[in-house]
């Protein structure tokens, strides 16, 4: 580098850090944390691993962390952080003509060879765009040439790319350990072979798990999605999930990034296994990440001395879909208390099951720190929990509160869904009911016996239907509906002694609705709302419905067609072109038992052959049942 | 036993807030694995405090804070230990062992020594800034503060102890400030800077270093 380069760099630095300097939370964009990852050289090949949201939630998020490690262990690859900038680093950003930049080596996004979007809530998307345009990057893949950076994306919305398949160049469908590695390789032999863009694409479009939709065009007929022609024959029909077959052998966080600022997850997280066996029929991730795959007791506590040490965190949080399921729980909980609790770690397990959970194992985790305790019936009565598949009785909950208010908890948080596929006012009223069961067992224990007050969270969501449930194909229900369950709940709940009552407000879950399952049309909705001033969709405070409602009209399109609609069985889905392994006959005959209300049972005590034909390649569930046969 | 502890807090972690540097340190301990001690009740936590904050974007030589732990270490164990597992940009200067002191750091306070490099907006001459500088120190010093009543009209002047120009130019000026830190309360710079601007009718952005808190040590040295 000549003088005159390094000084203009180092100017450019200066004045990046003037920015930082003026916003109200600096840490957000000043890297240097604890173990932040640092490289030098010339012939690195430069991946900016973005985040679609605040720093805060971004460095919570456990697969980029995981994606962070893997990439920055190749010897090839520097690996930098960057988050959507908060509203007022983007003023900034704007008013100084200073592009967005990455946190360790604050440079301008434009200048990396490819950078990553992680894709895990649909209302995020917008901040895809901020980051794009404050990088000087056109918005549409159509409008990027050579010189542009490839952008590519991950992540659970992956499962339906196509509302922002234009924006998009490369999707990664599945697991991200293994596929990043062998993206990064087919890139950097393009990269050498001197390969073009379309060449590239075309190399890239041929790793398993890999979908470049720029080689597909939808069709439409009578205003609704028909299919997907395929343009390339280099291309595959249809893109099949990648899994990590042994998630034990995986590569994991590494030493994590330390932020200096609070985060919402400020602890080590540890991901006990992946999918779940569970099968409830609203939840995309019971769906999307199956197999089962488990990690190893002594992995985890391997990975969590190193991460203890290398980090001075103290709290640990033993996570997966659903933790009371893990095969050595019992071992773990009482193993890990044990080992932790002198140096006063406290250990969480969310997504503790309501069926799995020991008193005895309440009773140790009561050593440390008292986090809330959270609990997610998800409908109010037993014939609603039958249609979504929750196998959860009442007299479960009512036990495991009771153990725990006798173990000194006072706080307990329970999730419900409203507008679940026929569901009823007396639905609505059985989750009022239940409530009130809670506060009874509560107040109706000696006072020497219990806490002082019931805290009693009664938090109720909106479902969205997602892709590759068997609800796929059903309705949300319409905003006034919305408002009334929510009304008639409220209702129900007041008077009830220690009940609270939360509930988020629907407008958002409408969009998110569309934005799950709709098409490549909704791609200039998006820019058209966004150049509306939408921003932070999922932030309250900044969601702006009327940018929303001109953006859909603009495009002759409506909320309503793909929130509210019914997709009929034989209908094709704007996603059938990804293979989830989870096949869609299965889906349909579980969208069949949900109405019938017979319940499937967990695929840990019977195959209920989800994959189809490639059960038996795909499934190590299914494979160590078959040869214990 | 209490340990006392000197610390520097430089680039780029002067724009870490004093609530983020308590887990900072709380961190660093666990890392260096010392023996902490804790705090009874609900939620326990370490036995760490500073003798006072320092606001977000200032740097500083010498900042203080204490912390209680359950095993004798020497001061300069502790210091090698921390030292070695700190980000870049905060160091253990100095630590002593407090014995039986028990005051805490905050009361020992007397006052707080900076430099503050000003880059102005627009060029300004020398004799304007002298000029400022005498207006400011000759009389009262009213500022808007913030209060738990509201805005209120203030005389900062009386915690100004001294102010000095140390360097000039048309575009820059570097300041020897010198202000009351006590357990009451401290100069506030920031409206100290505003009362120059307004002084001198234009803007500057500016770096400002704690150089050092005078500490009154005298009962901790018996």
């Amino acid at each position: 580098m000549n003088t005159q380069a390094a000084s203009s760099a180092q100017t450019r630095l200066e004045r990046i850090n003037a920015l930082i300097n003026k916003v109200e939370k600096p840490t957000r964009y000043m890297g240097g944390e604890l173990n932040m990852r640092v490289k030098e050289g010339d012939g690195l090949f430069r991946f900016a691993l973005c985040f679609p949201d605040t720093y805060e939630i971004g460095m919570s998020h456990l697969g980029s962390r995981i994606i962070y490690n893997v990439l920055n262990n190749r010897a090839d690859t520097y690996c930098e952080r960057c988050y959507a900038p908060w509203v007022d680093m983007e003023a900034l950003l704007r008013e100084s003509g200073e592009k967005l930049f990455s946190i360790e080596t604050k440079r301008a996004l434009d200048e990396f060879d490819v950078i990553g979007f992680s894709l895990l809530y649909e209302m995020c998307y917008t901040n895809i765009l901020t980051m794009l345009e404050l990088s000087g990057i056109p918005l549409r893949s159509s409008e990027r040439g050579e010189d542009d950076p490839l952008i590519v994306a991950g992540g659970p919305c992956v499962c339906n790319p196509e509302p922002i398949a234009d924006i998009i160049d490369v999707f990664f469908f599945g697991d991200g350990e293994e596929v990043v590695n062998d993206f990064m390789d087919v890139y950097a032999e393009a990269r050498k072979n001197g390969a073009n863009k379309h060449e590239t694409l075309v190399s890239l479009s041929r790793i398993p798990g890999i979908y470049v939709p720029a080689f597909y065009r939808p069709e439409y007929e009578n205003g609704q999605f028909a299919r997907l022609v395929k343009t390339e024959p280099a291309a595959p029909d249809t893109i099949e999930r990648r899994i990590v077959r042994d998630l034990d052998k995986a590569e994991f966080t590494g030493d994590l990034v330390v932020p200096y600022m609070s985060i919402v997850h400020d602890r080590i997280a540890l991901e006990l296994f992946r999918g779940c066996t569970r099968g409830c029929r609203f939840c995309q991730a019971g769906f999307i990440y199956r197999p089962i795959r488990e990690r190893r007791m002594k992995t985890l506590i391997d990975y969590c001395d190193g991460q203890l040490k290398s980090t001075g965190h103290d709290e640990v949080s033993l996570f997966s879909l659903s933790s009371g399921d893990y095969t050595e729980i019992h071992e773990m909980v009482p193993a890990v208390l044990d080992r932790y609790t002198k140096d006063r770690i406290s250990v969480s397990f969310p997504s503790l099951r309501i069926d799995s959970f020991l008193k005895d194992d309440l009773e140790k985790m009561q050593g440390v720190r008292k986090t809330g305790l959270t609990f997610a019936p998800e409908a109010g009565t037993q014939r609603m929990r039958d249609v979504i598949n929750k196998g959860v009785c009442e007299e479960d909950l009512l036990r495991t509160v009771k153990d725990a208010f006798e173990a000194g908890w006072q706080g307990v948080k329970l999730y419900f869904m409203i507008g679940l596929p026929g569901e009823t006012d007396e639905d609505i009223l059985g989750i009022a009911e239940l409530a009130r069961k809670v506060s009874r067992e509560f107040y109706s224990m000696p006072k020497d016996k219990r806490g002082k007050g019931l805290r009693c969270t009664v938090s109720a969501s909106t479902f969205v239907p997602k892709p590759f449930t068997p609800f796929q194909w059903e309705p949300q229900i319409t905003v006034d509906e919305v408002l009334r369950r929510q009304a008639l709940l409220r209702q129900a709940l007041k008077g009830i002694r220690g009940v609270e009552f939360n509930c988020h407000f629907s407008e958002t879950s409408r969009l998110e609705a569309c934005y799950a399952r709709g098409d490549r049309r909704l791609a200039e909705v998006m820019i058209g709302a966004y150049k509306r001033g939408a921003r932070f969709d999922s932030w309250d405070e900044h969601f702006k419905k009327e940018a929303w409602d001109e953006a859909y009209a603009e495009q002759g399109l409506s909320v309503d067609m793909f929130a509210n609609r019914v997709i009929s069985l034989d209908e094709p889905l704007a996603w059938a072109h990804m293979d989830a392994l989870v096949t869609q006959g299965y889906l349909k005959k579980e969208h069949e038992r949900a109405f019938e209300g017979i319940v499937t049972p967990d695929c840990r005590e019977k195959c209920n052959g989800c994959f189809g034909k490639k059960c038996t390649t795909h499934c190590e569930m299914h494979k160590a049942r078959e040869e214990a046969k | 036993m209490r340990m006392i502890a000197a610390f520097s807090k430089l680039e780029p972690v002067k724009f870490v807030s004093h609530l983020d540097m308590q887990r900072l340190f709380q961190r660093a301990f666990r890392r260096a694995e010392l023996p902490l001690a804790y705090s009874k009740g609900f939620n326990p936590h370490p036995l760490l405090s500073f003798a006072t904050a320092i606001s977000v974007g200032f740097t500083s030589g010498g900042e203080y804070f204490d912390v209680m732990l359950t095993e004798p270490v020497s001061p300069e164990e502790f210091t090698e230990r921390v030292n070695a597992v700190l980000p870049e940009g905060v160091r253990i200067t100095s630590a002593v062992d407090a014995g039986e002191f028990k005051a805490s750091l905050t009361t020992l306070m007397q006052s707080a020594e900076y430099e503050a490099r000003l880059s102005f907006a627009e060029p300004v001459e020398k004799a304007a800034f002298g000029e400022a500088i005498s207006s400011l120190l000759g009389g009262e010093i009213i500022v808007d503060k913030k209060t738990k009543g509201g805005i209120k009209p203030v005389d900062i002047r009386p915690m100004l102890i001294s102010m000095e120009l140390a360097e000039f130019s048309e575009t820059s000026a570097k300041l020897a400030i010198k202000g009351a830190l006590t357990a009451e309360g401290g100069l506030p710079l920031e409206l100290l800077f505003g009362a120059l601007e307004a002084k001198l009718g234009t803007s500057f952005s500016r770096l400002v270093h704690r150089e050092r808190i005078e500490m009154d040590w005298s009962d901790l040295k018996k």
